[in-house]
């Protein structure tokens, strides 16, 4: 086999997804009806935004080994925070700042800083203390969630002012203001994990700890900003789904984590650790969105998503051993 | 730090595994530019004694000086720094990643692109590549990762990556293993090619003819203690081995233990 054909060959088998992904939006636009319109590409970016987002740093943990099931939880922490401290209405406390354009700063800030946190307090209990990843984050999913409900009392807070508002309402291109951060936040982080030594290392302390231990990598540092990342991504994620929603109920994002899971699968990463790329992981979400939508357009009732969206999971996990085998018989 | 003093000195290194005393005193040291070769049956200790030289193991007690100072590494990367190179038995590559990323590990080209440093994959490919082909080893693409490839390709890599790196003193733990026998010969002829460097070499193997090829001095580690200590034009195949069954042989090292945790030496106790 010629090295130009070997090289197409593990291009293709590289990026599956995205043929997919061309695949159904060509079946969806030629036989839904009402599918093939800008608005409804509009809207599914848009849509893919929030859990797409979280999908970035749920890949990036998975890829350097670990696990991270608390994403969604820390995302509706921090959508509450935001809720609870700008929102004007409901359990809102309406903080006004000395100017509005310092708004969208500061509650971006803060929204962060309590993801990041949560992804700490994982990284501390896994790397520190040693517990497994999967117990973990397996708690901090319910405890952060029953936190959430603590504090806002299972109550909801309403109406964020304008000032924040605007990220979610404005469009550039015609396209939402919201999915072009989601687009900037693959593209950042694609070229953090494709191009710079610390994406390098994700994915060498992913594929095998002792060979980077032995190499003088600190691994530790890797798994600690693996988890800083995921709990920061899930932030930004609740901070736009609060102003996506203008403000916080006690129930948000419930649903996002099997979504944000079932893209990143989708997409291409190995649970196994040390194999994946962000752009799979986003073509994983366009795709599940466009999905969703398709499903909602032929008026299915909800259920049939979800059993479509599960048949698909398992389908990505089994493409991904024929892959395996397809390479070992071609290359 | 005269030339005279060694480039790396033992002084009673001790480790135990809980009740099991793996090595048990071991004195000897390496000089600049020396290749000294490391002897010994299964279970001697030869593996136990790299992994603390190199940083991935603490020793129980002992000390170690290197470069002319006294060193306690507390990790590889320490002992990196220092001018440390190893290649440990079990092979310590990411088969996940391609062969350039394997070679490079850590110690990646990178160019600050708005002060973010950024992987330069074509100086690294062209580096690889011009390794790969000096030390004689074809690996169809240093693209594709190193679960495809065999064990000997997979073994060049890191006697590769060692040449390629230098420091000051480089550890071998059975490089030779997977190795075809051309491979091997320029494995060999490599190792004094980097001895000509003024780099001290230990060199871990079980085969004789490559202890005495490439060796000037030969260490024998018996049950934890050094068994013996020569030159290796100053004896024979046959000399070497009785100290690594525990012959009566002058040179054997001193061994006089009062009780033994391995099982598969009891008879060479029984003999002293
Ligand atoms: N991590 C460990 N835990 C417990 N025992 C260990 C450990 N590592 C090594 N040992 C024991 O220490 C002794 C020395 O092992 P070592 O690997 O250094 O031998 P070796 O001389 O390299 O042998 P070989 O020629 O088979 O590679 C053996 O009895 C081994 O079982
Ligand atoms: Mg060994």
């Amino acid at each position: 086999m010629t090295p130009r054909r070997r090289a197409l060959i593990e291009f293709i088998l590289d990026n599956l997804v995205w043929l997919m992904l061309i695949v159904v939006l060509i079946v969806f636009s030629l036989t839904v009806p009402r599918f093939f319109q800008f608005g409804i590409f509009a809207n599914i970016f848009e849509q893919s935004t929030f859990v797409g987002v979280m999908a970035i740093g749920l890949a990036i943990v998975i890829i350097s080994g670990n696990l991270d099931l608390s994403v969604e939880s820390t995302a509706a922490l921090s959508a509450m925070v935001t809720g609870l401290l700008f929102a004007t209405q409901g359990i809102g406390m309406g903080i006004t700042l000395g100017a509005d354009w310092l708004l969208i700063p500061v509650s971006l800030a803060i929204a962060l800083l309590v993801g990041t946190a949560i992804g700490l307090i994982n990284g501390f209990l896994v790397i520190r203390v040693g517990m497994s990843a999967f117990i973990v984050t397996l708690a901090s999913f319910i405890w952060v969630r029953g936190l959430v409900v603590a504090i806002s009392g299972g109550r909801s807070a309403q109406s964020l002012p304008p000032a924040i508002r605007v990220i979610g309402i404005e469009t550039v291109l015609g396209i939402p203001l919201l999915a072009w951060i989601s687009v900037g936040c693959f593209v950042v982080f694609s070229v953090l994990m494709a191009r710079t030594p610390f994406g390098r290392y994700v994915i060498l302390v992913g594929g095998n700890p002792n060979a980077t231990f032995r190499a003088g990598i600190n691994n530790d540092r890797i798994l600690w900003a693996g988890f800083a990342i995921a709990g920061c991504l899930a932030g930004l994620a609740g901070w736009l789904l609060a102003i996506r929603t203008s403000g916080a109920t006690a129930n948000l994002g419930t649903g996002m984590l099997f979504n944000a899971f079932a893209a990143v699968v989708i997409g291409g990463v190995s649970l196994k650790g040390g194999i994946g790329r962000l752009p799979g992981v986003y073509a994983g979400v366009l795709l599940l969105y466009s999905i969703h939508t398709a499903i909602n357009l032929m008026g299915l009732p909800a259920h049939f998503t979800q059993m479509i969206l599960g048949g698909l999971v398992l389908a990505a996990v089994l493409l991904d051993t024929l892959k395996l085998r397809l390479r070992e018989r071609l290359l | 730090m005269t030339d005279a003093q060694p480039l790396l000195k033992l002084d009673g290194i001790a480790r135990n595994f809980g009740a099991i005393e793996a090595l048990r005193g071991i004195d000897m040291h390496v000089d600049r530019g020396e290749v000294l070769a490391l002897l010994g049956d299964n279970g001697a200790g030869k593996s136990t004694l790299v992994k603390i030289i190199a940083g991935g193991l603490r020793p129980s007690a002992g000390r170690m000086l290197f470069d002319g100072a006294p060193r306690d590494f507390a990790t590889p990367a320490e002992a990196k720094a220092a001018g440390i190179e190893t290649v440990y038995q079990d092979l310590s590559l990411c088969t996940n990643a391609d062969v350039v990323a394997n070679f490079f590990m850590g110690r990646e080209i990178t160019r600050r692109v708005l002060g973010i440093p950024i992987l330069q994959e074509r100086a690294m490919e062209a580096v690889v590549a011009q390794a790969m082909a000096e030390a004689g080893t074809t690996i169809p693409s240093l693209r594709t990762n190193v679960e495809n490839l065999s064990g000997g390709q997979r073994q060049a890599i890191e006697l590769n990556r060692f040449v390629h790196w230098g420091g000051k003193l480089v550890l071998l733990d059975e490089p030779f293993a997977a190795l075809g026998v051309e491979q091997t010969r320029r494995g060999l002829a490599m190792i004094r090619q980097v001895a000509a460097r003024g780099i001290g070499v230990i060199v871990i193997t079980h085969i004789m003819a490559q202890a005495f090829a490439v060796a000037d001095r030969i260490v024998v580690i018996r049950q934890g203690r050094v068994a013996g200590d020569v030159k290796s034009n100053q004896t024979t195949p046959e000399a070497v081995i009785e100290m690594i069954t525990g012959g009566t042989l002058s040179g054997a090292g001193p061994d006089r233990d009062r009780d033994t945790h391995d099982p598969a030496s009891e008879t060479e106790e029984a003999r002293q």
